[in-house]
């Protein structure tokens, strides 16, 4: 039976959210493909601990572990050898790998060592008979592009944060251990550091995230921004110009090379509504814009729009949420 | 520290939306009378390539597949920045051929040019934008592989680089020879080609080369290009308008009305 | 009999336009308003342009300069001009005025002093011709230079000079013989610092204002010997020689400022919205566009073909002329016209049209008003006096 193979990393410390993301995916397409879920977890240690199970209780009957002192953070070329052995063990038809900063690394390399057809930082996942079609955005997210994937085997990377966790759907499943012996001093890269920093509410998980752009004006504007995310309990990201600028740390960059997000309420702020950032947060359930200028295009995705001076509407803003909290 | 630099020549990313439009035979962007411009994280990687010469000598090589009257412009502009000397492949297709195909000639160009310790390109085409030319080169060459660096230092026989990672960033120390990617940081600005060392570009060697020049080996199956199209909006914006104040206190009020706070 | 004509720039034109327009955009456009609100000289600007080569563009690279023709020069200082008129300014008149009349008619040993420095930006230059009671008829001159020794001692007053007040090194025409006209006069490279050199008055302009306009005052200044330009009696000869190209950098002025007023309209017209429609699509405002357009290709083609004449070391005065009387009108009526189609938005100082229009006027003045243009065009025309 063809197999669908999740690349569910535990690089990190942790069974990563983006696993589920992708086992999601796969389900989608084990139905029409007539295919099976395995997943390869890989990690070192403690880092694997409780893994199967939650794969498991989201529907993937068989885990290949690889467990492994050279497998962590940061480490794609220990991550592309241990799923290199789960690939020769499980012989899948598709592989699904999650395109986070090993991932998109990872993808393209184990598509060349299997000369499988690749498709990268894709959106969605879909079956036409045994044809895999996967969408993904080009042109800094001015158009969607429709891949056709044939051949097998394949590799996909799916762009984290698009695909829905899956509903639970519990298996029996089975382990199996892959023996791969991965040398650390045998690697062309050594992980020397490993830096994170962390915002108080994750961008990733924010459901409510406050944006800033190049009309912000510089580094103490986001300090208001800021504000503004804490009342209402949500996170604050930028576009690309205040980071390139080095107004704020490169993480809060939401939009094509940064993060894409999908919370309920986005707050667009001094934002012009260039492609590649509309692209990262077209997601959002409701997006509101505040800008100068009538004519700027993130008015034309927004949902609800206020021309004006944000020096004067967020104050008053923060003023009444406050007050609406207190009451 | 011989750095090789691959540059993709793309239709101006900052072309306004109305200037944008799919060519529904090739299911690229249309080309014809657009302004060509050197792809953004290319630039980066050329620049980077240069503050490297500057802090460490050696001999920076501009790459590029293309139509040859094409990409003559951006050629000449990496050698005013500062590059030594081009390759150019020439190939008619190169505008529609994606990142696989690129890979596969760029890894054989790379060979053909033989000496080199790095290869850089940018993170991602500012067009296609698949992320998979430099991973797919380090397999090909062999090499070592970083992506999305924004600074590098060379070591012995190595270089340590910095990756942006999700949350931050990662010190990683990679052998030699290497192939990496690079993204955008404060501290890579491209230098702006200076007009007196246009004269002097004009004179530096550029080799001509046509596909069949380079024997290129397939990096992965094909994949079909099904269709590319252009989501239209259809959103409507509703405008809060008055004092700040009112336009303050309007959305709340229709936030709440949403529930969303 | 067939004639090749070409229109395409070649491939170093294109990379030197490209280049300028890069170094335009990133570094002169974000200062533009800035520098005409406040009027200071943007002195880091110019040590930046310096680097990038753009203050030496046609002197040889033996002497530091950056060896472009002419061709590629005026396609350079039309980007710059886009940008800002009042940047290129400084940046024109250091090359056509000063540099170049060093390169064409200076002795060895000049080059070898001065070239370097103008082309490096380490000196700035400035053009002394024009005084108080004398502008279009610029051979009547008064400053007066006598020989004492091994020096020339220079008297007199230059007015309306770009650049007096940073210039290191002044060009200064002056009155050598007892000769009436062009025939007495001669040229005279001075350093500010020589003794008797002193800035006078600065004036207050309509534009460029972030290029100064001074009196040069010259009281008993003393000039070696070794810095009379070319030979005593030729003032005239260089003067007329120099304006030919000077005239290219002010057309090259003109049209980038035309092209920056078509700009902003196109930009405005498309997104104004009056009477449920942008106003591009309205005909009054389309056809104000097609005639701007036409007449910036116009004016355009012709700097390009009194460009490459010059490239080709083959007269071109007549040509020059045309390009600068031609451009000069061309910039004058389309940032007329920018405004008009601003409304009134054309009128406030937060849009650059305003700074267009007051911008344009200098170039149907400065370097042979458009009344002189049209008398040697039309002497040309006419044909030598019966």
């Amino acid at each position: 039976m063809p197999g669908i193979l999740v690349v569910a990393s535990a690089l990190e410390g942790t069974l990563g959210r983006s696993a589920l993301e992708l086992v999601g995916g796969a389900r989608t397409l084990a139905g029409p493909l007539g295919s099976k879920v395995s997943a390869a977890l890989v990690g070192s240690g403690k880092a694997l601990a409780g893994g199967p199970e939650t794969l498991h209780r989201h529907g993937v009957e068989t885990v290949y572990r690889c467990d492994q002192q050279a497998l962590t953070a940061g480490q794609s070329d220990a991550a592309l050898a241990a799923v290199d052995a789960v690939v020769k063990a499980a012989q899948p038809d598709v592989v699904l790998v999650g395109a986070d900063t090993v991932g998109r690394e990872v993808a393209p390399r184990l598509a060349y060592r299997l000369m499988a057809a690749l498709a990268t930082e894709v959106m969605s996942l879909a079956a036409e008979g045994q044809t895999i079609l996967v969408r993904r955005q080009v042109y800094g997210g001015r158009a969607i592009a429709t891949l056709a994937i044939t051949s097998r085997p394949a590799v996909i990377s799916v762009k984290p944060r698009t695909l829905d966790a899956p509903e639970p759907a519990p298996v029996p499943g089975r382990v199996e251990d892959v023996a791969v012996s991965i040398d650390p001093a045998a690697l062309p890269t050594r992980v020397k550091e490993v830096q994170s920093q962390k915002a108080e509410v994750g961008l990733d998980d924010a459901q409510v995230v406050v944006g800033g752009g190049r009309g912000v004006g510089g580094p103490d504007g986001f300090k208001l921004l800021a504000q503004l995310a804490a009342s209402l309990g949500g996170a604050v990201g930028s576009s690309r110009p205040p980071a390139d600028e080095g107004w704020v740390p490169i993480t809060w960059q939401i939009g094509q090379t940064g993060k894409s997000i999908r919370p309920n309420l986005y707050i667009a702020v001094g934002i012009s509504g260039a492609a590649q950032h509309v692209a990262g947060v077209s997601g959002s359930r409701t997006i509101v814009a505040i800008n100068k200028d009538p004519e700027a295009p993130i008015f034309s995705l927004a949902h609800l729009g206020l021309v004006g001076d944000y020096k004067q509407i967020v104050p008053a803003l923060i003023e009444r949420i406050n007050a609406a909290k207190g009451a | 520290m011989n750095t090789i630099v691959c540059l993709k020549q793309v239709v101006d990313p900052e072309l306004p939306q109305w200037d944008f439009a799919i060519d529904p035979a090739t299911k690229r962007q249309v080309r014809t009378g657009k302004p060509l411009v050197i792809s953004t994280y290319d630039e980066n990687a050329l620049e980077l390539a240069l503050q490297l010469k500057d802090k460490a000598g050696g001999k920076v090589t501009a790459l590029t597949i293309g139509p040859a009257g094409e990409v003559k412009d951006a050629i000449r502009l990496a050698l005013a920045m500062g590059a030594d000397e081009a390759v150019v492949v020439d190939d008619a297709t190169a505008p529609v051929l994606l990142g696989a195909d690129k890979a596969a000639i760029l890894a054989a160009a790379v060979k053909r040019i033989g000496t080199y310790d790095l290869v850089l390109t940018g993170c991602e085409s500012a067009d296609w934008v698949e992320r998979s030319v430099a991973p797919f080169l380090a397999e090909a060459l062999g090499a070592a592989c970083v992506t999305f660096v924004t600074k590098l230092d060379p070591g012995q026989g190595s270089v340590t680089a910095r990756r942006t990672s999700e949350e931050g960033f990662h010190v990683i120390e990679a052998r030699l020879p290497a192939v990496m990617s690079v993204t955008s940081d404060e501290s890579i600005r491209p230098r702006l080609p200076k007009v007196k060392d246009i004269m002097g570009a004009m004179r530096k060697p550029v080799q001509n080369w046509v596909r069949s020049d380079v024997a290129a080996e397939a990096v992965s199956s094909p994949v079909e290009v099904r269709e590319v199209s252009v989501p239209q909006r259809t959103t409507k914006c509703e405008f809060l308008d008055g004092e700040p104040a009112q336009q303050a206190q309007a959305l709340i009020e229709k936030l709440q009305s949403l529930k969303l706070i | 009999m067939y004639t090749k004509v070409d229109f395409a720039l070649a491939d170093e034109h294109r990379v030197v336009q490209a280049a300028a327009a890069d170094f335009a955009a990133r570094e002169i456009a974000p200062l533009a308003a800035e520098l005409d609100h406040s009027g200071a000289f943007p002195r880091e600007l110019i040590r930046k342009a310096a680097d990038a080569g753009l203050l030496g563009m046609t002197v040889p690279e033996a002497y530091g300069g950056a060896g472009l023709d002419a061709v590629s020069y005026v396609v350079a200082q039309e980007e710059l001009a886009r940008a800002s008129a009042g940047v290129q300014t400084i940046i024109t008149v250091n090359n056509s005025l000063v540099c170049d009349p060093i390169v064409h008619f200076g002795s060895e040993a000049q080059r070898k002093r001065y070239l370097p420095a103008l082309a490096s930006g380490r000196s700035l230059g400035c053009y002394c011709l024009t005084e108080p009671s004398s502008g279009s008829d610029a051979m009547s001159l008064r400053t007066g230079a006598r020989l004492e020794g091994e020096s020339w001692i220079l008297n007199g007053t230059k007015a309306f000079v770009t650049n007096a007040v940073e210039a290191d090194v002044c060009l200064v025409y002056a009155r050598s013989g007892p000769e009436p006209g062009a025939k007495g006069v001669s040229a005279f490279i001075v350093e500010k610092s020589f003794p008797g050199v002193r800035v006078g008055k600065v004036e207050k302009k309509l534009g460029i204002k972030c290029s100064s306009t001074a009196e040069i005052i010259l009281e008993n200044a003393r000039v070696p010997k070794e810095n009379v330009l070319g030979e005593i009696g030729q003032g005239g000869r260089i003067a007329l020689g120099t304006l030919d190209g000077g005239r290219l950098g002010i057309a090259a002025q003109a049209v980038g400022i035309a092209r920056a007023s078509l700009d902003a309209s196109r930009a405005y017209a498309r997104e104004r919205r009056q009477f449920g429609r942008v106003i591009g699509e309205f005909q009054a405002v389309q056809w104000m566009l097609a005639d701007m357009a036409t007449r910036i290709e116009a004016a355009r083609l012709l700097m390009y073909r009194a460009a490459w004449l010059r490239s080709q070391d083959r007269p071109h005065a007549r040509e020059a002329s045309m390009a600068k009387l031609f451009a000069s009108e061309t910039a004058m009526w389309a940032s007329h016209k920018a405004v008009q189609i601003h409304g009134g938005y054309g009128y406030i100082q937060e849009y650059p049209a305003e700074r267009y229009f007051r911008d344009a006027k200098i170039t149907e003045i400065y370097e042979g008003t458009s009344e002189v243009q049209r008398i040697i065009i039309g002497r040309s025309v006419v044909g030598p006096r019966s």
